[in-house]
């Protein structure tokens, strides 16, 4: 199984890669590659579309401005769950590519502990065995993982309502949507800030494809090691010495 | 008692302060009452229905019965339900139920509508749907106890019995009403609806021999604005399946008026933690840094 | 009806049979509800199927179609046995103390006397009464039979119909026993007629189970529980009674049961027929019959060789008991016959020729529905005018009525939708090859419909309501009256200019109207009203009517020229007052629902017929809670809410009878002579396909004067062949005969037909609901699909499984569905046999034999 979907990321990671490409510079490393980045935007284009008609269907007397948007109300309505299906789609196939990097070890727990310090900023630099993606970002994607298997099932008997499911399974799957909407748009916003002004650098991952040397050391610093062979702390202070030395 | 029955809103579905015009007027609440025991399933309120409402026609096919279509549609409002009950004793009684909208007093599909104003409660009992202000979201349709509410792939909006809102806001009776050749349908104040059904159940029960006839106006969602006299009121699902103890999801009243803002907000807390952070905290950058200059402390 | 509509709400007690008023009369079942709703009256419903009006019925009963005498015969007998009879109405208002003479013959071989096997009809001398006085309390001793006073028989009659004598008259002064002892008084034969519909008998032919008859018996006659007379039932029928062969009858037997129970005449109470279209009432009233002149006067035959002869036949002379008073107002025909006369031909219409009797036509045979369409398919009627009816869709035996209409040389029909008589030559198995060879000329005229007209409709209550044009006819379409107004000047045209055989009545027939092409309504209603032609007094008022002036009523009509009435029964509808038909007034201060404003009521604005027998002999009400007249002893005048259905000043002491317009003055249990062609009284006999032979008399089945017809056409079905189902034919409350099914709005309601299916059978026969069946008579087959349903229950008919189904008649072979091809395009009356009652010439569409398979 596993091989199989192995072999199908490997198929079109290789294609997308013919399609577009990634430029690495000097002092840089690849992060994320064109299928990867692919992906990841029509997740949010399709996560941001189902949002913003979910809200005009979630409190229209709050969000009716955003209807208009897609067309109306009722409009909002009828695309939603297609949004939705977009998103759960390329959100799926994101999975599969990340399936591996994703697994949960033993480091994503102890960084959870030790997440407070992370917050707030008495630690630099992530632990050293902080691999590809750290604990909280692997809990996100869980997180979103679960959101769209709740989506999938709840969004379906909302789509094809009471004269199909009984209306106890629509009143029902109703609160899961949205509360499952809910704990996603919490987790919104902090992806989308530590991508892009509260981990400055990070954001040129998912644009160009590539990070630097730096970057990397600091926050995923076991991927550094990996992929570098050198030891990211090392690397940093060697960074240190050459930048005082100027 | 004021003879004008305009139509003062009492409730609004999905409004976020209080309904414009509520309590502005004194208003009676009305009612119509159906006398199922005297129903003949004559159809010329569902003829009234289409004509005074301006539905187009639609095919429709034989399906073993009598009765026009198996359910309401949203260009056919006004249903009669046939049903054939077998008696114990063999016997077989044919019953006839107008089902249509009951505009209960707590109404679920307002309750479980998100749209603002899609649904207005007027205080006189009328529940509306007020389609331009539809989503089509069909959140009623499950929150109503007698799968009322009909979406209209067409329009994408969600329609219903209006009680004729129309005609009881010009002093008129509902069209179905007017059309009703037996009397069986009676449309007047709640009170005396309730009145006269109450004592047409008596009759029923001391002069017919029914025992267990009574008045359908079912507590469990505050009452009704559409009263039943049935030869059976302990078995009202006889009649096409009219519920006994018809509920609203918990759900929609638990998660919309409360969790929903609730929830809500802590969502936004999100917003405004990372906010916090960026101001406080401030962003994580590769390492090294250049050297800190100053400290604020 | 002889009562009303709204009189309905009066009643304690209603017997509704042969009708199915909640789905054929919506608006008009609001007043049996009224009687539910505020006396707790209740219901018996009695039908071969539970229908919506049984569904709100407090007692249904399932009959088999067509047993309706039995059952009612069995309530007669009840009603006997358990004294539960009106006993003071019945000796003073019926002819239930009148005597029968000697030789009369109660059926209990199935046959009266005086049966002529050979030509299946009777010779009914004997079905009269004794003459001679009071006996009551005599020993009885048989009188000598005597023949009464007979009309001197012309030489031309003779000539015409060699074989029928003149028949017998009523005696004069009748024999009576007063004490209803006498073996062979009405009262006495009428016990012993019925004595042998016992419970069990009702059982064995109508398949209603005893304990359920006798709770229905049991309910219907507790009004007349120990003699109270102030509780009132009434009996409800529609075509359900008619459409039979013995039809006549079973609403006799109705009407018997109600003078038992002392119910005719009263509010609340009466036999009412429920009419089956808007206007029925008003298409019998102004001879929509082949029999009868406007008002009922009787059609001329080649036996009436002058007027004289005319009138003696058709007008009775009294018939009572010697100390009684009979008011016998048929004693005015020469003065409804002149009138009538001087309104079709005017000023040609003279002493001198007998005011123009001789253009009258003289019908020599009978010229009813099916003896039409029998005599076309014969090739002896060579063309048709068809009006405001579907005669193929009509039937019976459909398919003969198209077959007829193939052999025709001209049809004309008048309608406002293409319809399945005018489009006969493209029935469904009609080949192209086959189409070629019918050479039927069809001429298709745009008809009015019914808003686009004014004009009066008479409903069943008897009332005329003047309806207003609800908007002109769309494009070509043309009113009735213009059609034929313009058919009738041209024909009259031709007359003029080429003669003719007999052109007199055509030339002189009276058409004076202010546009001959198109002649106004209002003109024609105060033509029918009727005016005076001279200056009128009357002697005892001095009241004056002017020559030109309308008349009043009925009662100003003289047999000397000087008045003029299309329709004697409609004059007083249209006064120098205006047009009463118009009036709206909505006032009823006795609160019995008579309205007597509102627009007006045949004969003389009465609303319920004979309602001199709502009072004791006294002239008190029987029940003073419902005063509808009563005599007043100062004004020496009967008065009341009502206008009293009497002679005003004929004190109760008098003891004239109620029932005015018989001979007798009382009503007829027992109808003398020739007014019943198959029996004075009602006897049971079986459909003419029925699944047993009768059990009452097996080697007389059927009813013995009806004739089956002869034509290959005509094929009649029995079980041995196979037609083991008993299959009944109706309408449905969303749909109205055979246009609706143009209708979108009536269409979505009831979109396909079918034909309703025991759950039983079906399950038998393997159908379930919305399968396809054909159900084939000896005739031909009906397909449609199937609704299966309970409530049609299988029955034991003498003790045999036996199933009915039912099968609506609304769907042909044009029509939205039918052009969709969503039908099969079979016609229900396909299935139904040509037969009729003997009375009313009405054919047998219910209760004939089918079988039923899956497609």
């Amino acid at each position: 199984m596993s091989t199989a979907i192995d072999r199908f990321d490997d198929k079109t990671r290789g294609a997308f890669g013919q399609i577009g490409q990634t430029e690495v510079y000097e002092g840089e490393l690849l992060r994320h590659r064109v299928y990867t980045r692919f992906l990841h935007w029509m997740v949010a284009l399709f996560f941001f579309l189902a949002l913003f008609t979910g809200f005009g269907i979630y409190m229209p007397w709050l969000f009716r401005w955003f209807t208009p948007i897609f067309g109306g109300g009722p409009l909002s309505r009828e695309m939603h769950p297609w949004f939705g299906l977009g998103f759960v789609i390329f959100f799926g196939l994101q999975a599969l590519n990340w399936i591996k990097p994703m697994t949960w070890t033993a480091a994503d727990t102890k960084w959870m502990v030790n997440l407070r310090k992370i917050i707030g900023g008495q630690e630099k630099m992530e632990p050293p065995d902080t691999g590809f993606f750290n604990g909280g970002q692997k809990m996100q994607f869980w997180e979103i993982a679960s959101g769209c298997i709740v989506y999938l099932i709840t969004g379906m008997i909302l789509w094809f309502g009471a004269r199909v499911f009984g209306r106890w399974a629509v009143a029902v799957s109703y609160v899961l949507h949205d509360i499952s909407a809910l704990i996603m748009l919490g987790g919104i916003f902090i992806h989308i800030y530590l991508s892009t002004i509260g981990q400055s650098g990070t954001f040129q991952a998912m644009i160009r494809g590539a990070v630097s040397e730096a970057w990397a050391w600091t926050f995923h610093p076991a991927w550094y090691k990996q992929v570098t062979g050198r030891d990211p702390v090392g690397a940093c202070e060697e960074a240190r010495r050459k930048a005082s030395a100027k | 008692m004021s003879d004008r029955k305009t139509l003062q809103i009492k409730q609004i579905s999905g409004h976020s302060g209080p309904a414009a015009g509520f309590d502005m007027q004194r208003d009676y609440e009305v009612c119509k009452l159906i006398d199922t025991t005297i129903c003949i399933g004559c159809k010329a309120c569902e003829v009234a229905c289409v004509e005074w409402n301006d539905m187009p026609f639609t095919p429709t096919t034989f399906d073993n019965t009598y009765q026009t279509m198996p359910s309401t549609s949203y260009h056919f409002w006004n249903l009669i339900k046939f049903n054939e009950h077998q008696r114990e004793d063999g016997t077989v009684q044919w019953l006839m139920r107008k089902d249509q909208c009951m505009h209960c007093a707590d109404p679920g599909c307002l309750r479980a509508c998100p749209a603002d104003g899609a649904i207005v409660q007027y205080t006189n009992g009328i529940v509306d749907f007020q389609q331009e202000n539809c989503i089509g979201c069909e959140f009623c349709v499950s929150g109503c106890p007698y799968d009322i509410p009909k979406f209209n792939p067409a329009t994408k909006k969600v329609y219903k019995c209006t009680l004729c809102s129309d005609r009881v806001g010009q002093g008129l009776e509902p069209a179905c009403i007017k059309a009703c050749p037996t009397g069986c349908l009676k449309f007047g104040s709640k009170d005396d609806m309730k009145f006269i059904a109450e004592e047409r159940a008596k009759q029923l029960r001391e002069n017919f021999g029914f025992e267990k006839a009574g008045v359908y106006d079912p507590q469990s969602i505050g009452g009704t604005h559409v009263v039943y006299v049935l030869h059976d009121a302990e078995n009202p699902e006889r009649y096409g399946g009219l519920p006994k103890n018809p509920v609203i999801p918990w759900s929609y009243t638990v998660w919309k008026w409360l969790f929903k803002p609730v929830l809500g907000t802590f969502a936004l807390f999100g917003l405004l933690g990372v906010l916090l952070h960026y101001v406080t905290v401030g962003p994580r950058r590769a390492q090294p840094e250049p050297p800190i200059k100053e400290r604020e402390s | 009806m002889t009562n009303g509509w709204i009189d309905i709400k009066n009643t304690d007690m209603m017997l509704i049979m042969g009708g199915n008023p909640a789905e054929n009369h919506p608006c008009g079942f609001k007043w049996p509800i009224e009687a539910k709703l505020h006396r707790n009256a209740k219901t018996i419903v009695v039908d071969p199927r539970l229908t919506r009006t049984a569904a709100t019925a407090d007692l249904f009963l399932q009959i088999r179609a067509g047993s309706d005498i039995a059952f009612l015969g069995g309530l007669i007998h009840y009603a006997v046995e358990n004294n539960r009879i009106a006993h003071e109405y019945l000796v003073n208002y019926t002819n239930a103390a009148l005597i029968i003479k000697d030789k009369f013959k109660l059926p209990d071989d199935g046959l009266y006397s005086g049966f002529d096997p050979e030509r299946k009809t009777y010779d009914k001398s004997t079905w009269n009464y004794e003459e001679g006085g009071d006996l009551t309390g005599k020993p009885v001793e048989p009188t000598p039979a005597k023949q009464y006073e007979q009309p001197a028989p012309h030489p031309a009659a003779k000539r015409a119909v060699p074989a029928v004598p003149p028949p017998p008259a009523l005696p004069p002064k009748t024999a009576f026993d007063l004490s209803l002892q006498h073996p062979r008084c009405v009262f006495q034969l009428l016990k012993k007629q019925y004595e042998r519909y016992t419970p069990e008998m009702v059982e064995r032919i109508t398949g209603i189970p005893k304990d359920q008859f006798l709770k229905a018996a049991d309910m219907f006659t507790s009004v007349r529980k120990d003699g109270d007379m102030k509780k009132v039932a009434t009996i409800i029928y529609a075509v359900g009674w008619t459409q039979h062969s013995f039809g006549t009858q079973i609403i006799r037997t109705a009407a018997m049961l109600q003078l038992l129970l002392g119910n005719v005449g009263r509010a609340g109470g009466g036999v009412n027929a429920l009419r089956g279209h808007s206007n029925i009432q008003g298409a019998t009233d102004m001879a929509g019959v082949f029999d009868i002149l406007p008002g009922y006067l009787k059609v001329p035959t080649p036996a009436d060789t002058d007027f004289a002869a005319y009138l003696k036949r058709i007008t009775p002379n009294p018939a009572k008991p010697d100390p009684w008073d009979s008011f016998n107002y048929w004693s005015n025909t020469p003065k409804f016959a002149v009138s009538f006369l001087k309104a079709m031909y005017g000023p040609s219409a003279t002493k001198e020729n007998d005011w123009a009797f001789n253009y009258l036509p003289k019908a020599d045979r009978n010229y009813s529905w099916v003896n039409l369409w029998n005599e076309m398919y014969e090739g002896k009627v060579k063309g048709l005018f068809a009006f405001g009816m579907n005669g193929v869709m009509i039937g019976p035996d459909s398919q003969k009525n198209i077959d007829a209409l193939k052999k025709a040389d001209w049809l004309v029909v008048c309608e406002i939708y293409p319809d399945e008589t005018s489009e006969f030559w493209r029935a469904p198995g009609i080949s192209a090859d086959e189409m070629k060879k019918i050479n039927t000329t069809v001429y298709r005229l745009p008809g009015a419909g019914f808003a686009e007209k004014d004009g009066t409709f008479v409903n069943s209550a008897r009332w005329l309501q003047w309806k207003n044009v609800a908007l002109p006819p769309p494009g070509q379409a043309r009113l009735d009256q213009e059609i034929l107004a313009t058919i009738f000047l041209n024909v009259r045209e031709l007359y003029r200019k080429e003669g003719g055989k007999f052109p007199d009545p055509i030339l002189n027939a009276s058409f004076a109207y202010t546009n001959p092409y198109n002649p106004s309504l209002t003109e024609m209603a105060k033509e029918i009203n009727g005016k005076a032609l001279a200056d009128l007094t009357d002697p005892k008022t001095s009241v004056t009517i002017k020559a030109g002036q309308q008349l009043p009523g009925f009662s100003w009509l003289k047999d000397d020229g000087t008045t003029l009435s299309g329709n004697w029964l409609y004059c007083g509808s249209w006064t120098e007052a205006g047009a009463l038909t118009q009036r709206r007034g909505t006032e009823d201060p006795s609160g019995l629902g008579i309205y007597p404003n509102w627009a007006w009521s045949w004969p003389m604005n009465r609303r319920v017929l004979y309602n001199r027998a709502s009072c004791d002999l006294n002239g008190k009400p029987w029940d003073p809670s419902r005063r509808q007249v009563w005599w007043d002893e100062a004004k020496q005048s009967w008065v009341g809410n009502d206008i009293p259905d009497f002679k005003a000043d004929s004190p109760p002491k008098d003891h004239m009878g109620p029932f005015i317009m018989n001979p007798e003055g009382v009503g007829r249990l027992f109808v003398p002579l020739g007014a019943m062609a198959d029996g004075p009284f009602p006897e049971y006999y079986e459909p003419i396909e029925s699944p047993i032979a009768n059990v009452l008399h097996p080697n007389q089945s059927n009813n013995p004067v009806v004739k089956k017809y002869k034509t290959d056409a005509d094929k009649y079905g029995t079980v041995d062949q196979g037609y083991n189902v008993i299959c009944t034919t109706y309408r449905l409350t969303e749909h109205y005969h055979y246009w609706t099914k143009n209708n979108p709005m009536n269409v979505q309601l009831v979109p396909e037909p079918f034909v309703e299916v025991p759950a039983e059978l079906a399950d038998r026969m393997g159908i379930r609901g919305g399968e396809k069946v054909k159900v084939t008579s000896a005739r031909s087959h009906y397909i449609a699909k199937a609704m299966v349903t309970r409530r049609i229950r299988p029955m034991k008919i003498d003790g045999k499984e036996t199933f009915q189904i039912g099968i609506p008649i609304h769907w042909g072979f044009r029509g939205i569905a039918e052009d969709e091809d969503k039908t099969a395009k079979t016609l229900t009356n396909q299935l139904t046999p040509t037969v009729i009652d003997p009375n009313a010439y009405t054919p047998e569409f219910k209760g004939f034999l089918v079988k039923i398979e899956k497609v």
